[in-house]
């Protein structure tokens, strides 16, 4: 187990080094500059050159990432060119907003997900199953600013019930924050529901149909305690993967959603990052994208380990 | 009358030749009370003295109004927050650096201006009056006295100076750098006395005080000793005081209890940093904002024409230019650019992209709202059969194939679509590719840019008081943003003579000249120039906002 973790870890570094430099080689492929994206369009190429040369954007690419690596290396990941601040402050800020949005979504969409794929599989073919399964994908397959639209006219414009935008005022307390938001996690879950549901449903079907299940209901044990105790503990367990792999898509990924609740978080920041030419910014996000994928996914993998005692993660389980 | 004589005579003995210029326009009927009171406050008559000058006329002496601001406050009562909604600022808010809408309106939170400039009406601020030398190379400010910065320290004219000497040295890489060159090089603004400030220009300009002005956004006046870090401490003169800042979220503004002029009447000013116009309008139909920095007619549809909502417009000079290149076929033959210009139904797209919010274009940068602006040239309207008569004569009777790039903004794309389609009545078939801001204007130079290399360009142009820049920099033979590569000696020599002339009648008869010109020459097709729009909560009042992009909220009362 622990050899497992260690070789996935590892391999983990590799592609993060990747990852950046990847990044790093593309950012000079885009067209414009950093100091023409500071500047703006009109400002002279004599202005241009001089905040260049200042951020060092001028140097050779190679010497650029060289430098960037090793502050990195020594735990500094610089500064913002736009904004002046230390990225690690803005990326603190960043992932705190998201990571507060993503267990939101999660409290809300995991169980309700489970509920669904469940209630499907135990009325299999029945009209309940084709409701949530039907209205469970096509509400996966809309975009994101869809839902999100549509719940906002809703719950914001025309009930009055929740903010439009999920960015509270300052001095807003822990609980009050929740209000502001419900409704981007409310469009996140018509999002990741279609999924958790169909997955839970695939396996519930699967496990009902087992032979240890039809044994389970023939030797008299109640429906209830052949569900809780032998279908769920086992249908459960590709949900968790898939649970654990959207982790990454609901902290680096959210770039829609964010910008149209005005939230700031991961997502937005990448996304302004990539569009102001902010190098530092942009490469310290898609790094911290990169290791919470890894995280995720890893984590998926020792939890499905742990809960399937079939297997065995060793040296031939990666 | 003899009385009347005597006093005219009087005040005019004190006056200098450019001013007593502006008098006798005003005595021979060439300009109106209103412009009057304009032209008057450019070359730094004080609103008394024009008014003076008009009863000494025998004219009833009221000033016109500016019409640049919605219903003026004052009356209101002070008390409780107001909520404005502002775009999020693309860069550090720092006044020498940037460039932003988002940061322009946050800069002049705290920060104030030498002179206003509402509707090309130059309203005194920091400044109390000014005035040109004969040739107008040099000018003269007053500075107001008994104004303090915000941590308490008094503005003076040193500080002034050093504000302004700071914008025009090339090593501080200020945004105002392209505003200031030709007009103002480094090290020319000198403290001559306590309260007196002397500028001295690189060339006459009859213009200059609108350079100093809300225009010329990077300009307003911080203490001598400012070296960054604008976003921290928020220092400047003006009615608000910042207490919190988060970038790109939020920031809280509190009453100014020093300011200099009228105190601000909300206790708070709560700014919601947002990401774009959709976002702001949303939060001001969610009811979490009260005032919104500026819409438009495309992304605010939805209040528009909505009774719980105030729509204050502004008419400016805001601008899309469309440049065909004039060293390259077909476009090098002008009755080929001229063609294409004749095929756009002015009317009809003003209606359609702006609801009828925005003036029609001449094919000029004198847009109407200048009162430099000769408004007896003949306005150029659709005619497709000229327009074919034209193409066949350049030799393009069965018309032509050919490329636009336009950039993603606002209503720009539509507009494209509008021209590709108006242009294949006359068999030109246009090619439309929309680039975002990075991709088209690439690196702003010749040779790397779609913006400035495009066989036809078409590009976003903002609000400016005088159109001295959209003269210059896309139009003269050395201009950097010449993406019509445009090159005419007599139209450079023109706009050269425009810039100096301090009274408006020669600036009118220059303009009048270049407006000729550039209509048969048809580098560039200016189709519109639209309003200026902010959005309110119905029933509150006292918004000033500029076409610019300041947004001034301090007399709106919520309480």
């Amino acid at each position: 187990m622990i050899r497992f973790i260690l070789k996935r870890l590892g391999l983990g570094l590799v592609t993060l080094f990747l990852l950046s430099v990847i990044v790093f080689w593309s950012t000079t492929v885009l067209p414009g500059n950093p100091g023409r994206a500071i500047a703006g369009p009109f400002a002279s190429e004599a202005t241009v050159k001089a905040i260049n040369h200042e951020l060092g954007t001028d140097r050779p690419i190679i010497t650029q990432y060289r430098s960037w690596i090793s502050g990195v290396l020594h735990g500094d990941l610089g500064e913002s060119y736009a904004q002046k601040r230390p990225v690690s402050d803005m990326l603190r800020e960043a992932l705190g907003n998201s990571l507060k949005l993503a267990i939101l979504a999660f409290i809300l969409v995991v169980p309700l997900g489970i509920f669904g794929g469940v209630a499907s599989a135990l009325n299999e073919g029945k009209w309940v199953d084709r409701v949530i399964t039907v209205g469970g994908l096509s509400a996966a397959v809309m975009p994101e600013f869809v839902g999100g639209i549509v719940l906002l006219s809703i719950f914001a414009l025309w009930l009055g019930w929740l903010p439009v935008s999920a960015s509270w005022p300052p001095g807003t307390s822990g609980v009050e924050q929740i209000k502001y938001l419900l409704l981007p996690a409310m469009a996140l879950t018509l999002v990741l529901f279609g999924y958790i549901a169909r997955i839970t449903r695939a396996g519930t079907v699967e496990v009902l149909h087992s032979d240890y299940t039809r044994t389970a209901y023939l030797k008299g044990l109640p429906r209830r305690a052949v569900i809780y105790r032998h279908v769920l503990r086992n249908s459960l367990l590709p949900t968790i993967a898939v649970v654990a792999t959207q982790t990454g898509y609901l902290i680096g990924g959210l770039v829609v959603v964010e910008r149209l609740f005005n939230y700031n978080g991961v997502g937005q920041l990448l996304f302004n990052a990539a569009h102001q030419k902010d190098y530092p910014v942009l490469e310290s996000t898609v790094l911290l994208v990169g290791i919470v994928y890894l995280l995720a996914t890893l984590t998926a993998d020792i939890l499905s380990a742990a809960l399937n005692p079939r297997i065995r993660l060793g040296s031939d389980a990666s | 009358m003899r009385d009347m004589n005597r006093a005219l005579g009087r005040i005019r003995s004190r006056r200098n030749d450019i001013e007593n210029h502006v008098i006798d326009e005003f005595m021979a009927g060439r300009i109106d009370r209103r412009e009057f009171f304009r032209r008057g406050a450019v070359v730094g008559m004080s609103v008394p003295l024009l008014s003076a000058i008009v009863t000494a006329c025998g004219g009833s002496s009221g000033s016109s109004s500016s019409g640049a601001v919605s219903s003026s406050g004052g009356g209101g009562k002070a008390g409780g927050t107001l909520r404005l909604s502002v775009l999020k600022p693309t860069t550090e808010v720092d006044p020498v650096l940037s460039a932003d809408v988002g940061s322009l309106a946050m800069i002049a939170m705290t920060g104030e201006f030498l002179c206003v400039d509402e509707n090309q009406q130059l309203t005194p601020w920091l400044a109390t009056s000014w005035s040109p030398n004969s040739d107008a190379s040099v000018w003269t400010f007053k500075i107001r006295q008994g104004v303090t910065f915000n941590d308490g320290t008094p503005m003076t004219a040193n500080d002034v100076a050093a504000s302004i000497n700071r914008l025009s040295d090339p090593a501080n890489k200020s945004n105002a750098l392209s505003a200031f060159t030709g007009v103002l090089s480094k090290n020319s603004a000198k403290a001559t006395d306590a309260q007196t400030v002397e500028f001295t220009l690189d060339a006459p300009n009859g213009s200059f005080p609108y350079y100093l002005s809300s225009d010329n956004y990077n300009a307003i006046i911080l203490p001598a000793s400012y070296t960054g870090g604008f976003d921290k401490t928020w220092p400047g003169t003006g009615p608000w005081k910042n207490t919190a800042y988060s970038a790109g979220q939020s920031a809280t503004f509190v009453r100014n209890d020093q300011y200099w002029g009228k105190k601000a009447l909300p206790d708070t000013l709560q700014v919601t940093l947002s990401p774009d116009e959709a976002s702001q309008v949303l939060a001001l139909q969610g009811n979490q904002v009260d005032v919104v920095q500026q819409v438009t007619v495309s992304g605010a549809q939805a209040i528009l024409n909505d009774p719980n909502y105030h729509i204050i417009s502004v008419r400016a000079s805001t601008h899309r230019e469309l440049s065909m290149r004039c060293d390259k076929p077909p476009f090098n033959d002008k009755r080929v650019r001229q063609a294409v210009a004749l095929t756009l139904d002015r009317n009809q797209i003003v209606q359609g992209l702006f609801q009828g919010k925005s003036d029609l274009g001449n094919d000029s940068p004198f847009a109407p709202v200048f009162p430099q602006t000769d408004t007896s040239v003949p306005q150029r309207n659709i005619n497709l059969d000229q327009a074919k008569s034209l193409l066949s004569q350049a030799g393009q009777s069965g018309g032509f194939s050919t490329e636009l790039v336009a950039i993603q903004t606002q209503e720009v794309p539509q507009y494209a679509q509008i021209v590709v389609e108006a242009a294949s009545k006359i068999g030109v078939n246009i090619k439309l590719s929309v680039e975002d801001g990075t991709t088209y204007y690439g690196d702003a130079v010749y040779g790397k840019s779609p913006w400035l290399d495009s066989i036809m360009s078409l590009v976003d142009y903002g609000h400016r008081g005088v159109p001295n820049v959209f003269l210059s920099a896309p139009l003269m033979s050395d201009g950097t943003w010449n993406a019509a590569h445009f090159k005419n000696p007599q139209y450079d020599g023109l706009v050269k003579q425009y810039i100096a002339a301090v009274d408006l009648q020669s600036q009118r008869s220059y303009a009048k000249q270049i407006q000729t010109l550039l209509l048969d020459e048809t580098p560039i097709i200016y189709a519109y120039f639209y309003n200026y729009l902010s959005a309110t909560r119905a029933g509150l009042s006292g918004l000033r906002a500029t076409a610019m992009g300041q947004t001034w909220t301090d007399q709106m009362s919520v309480a």
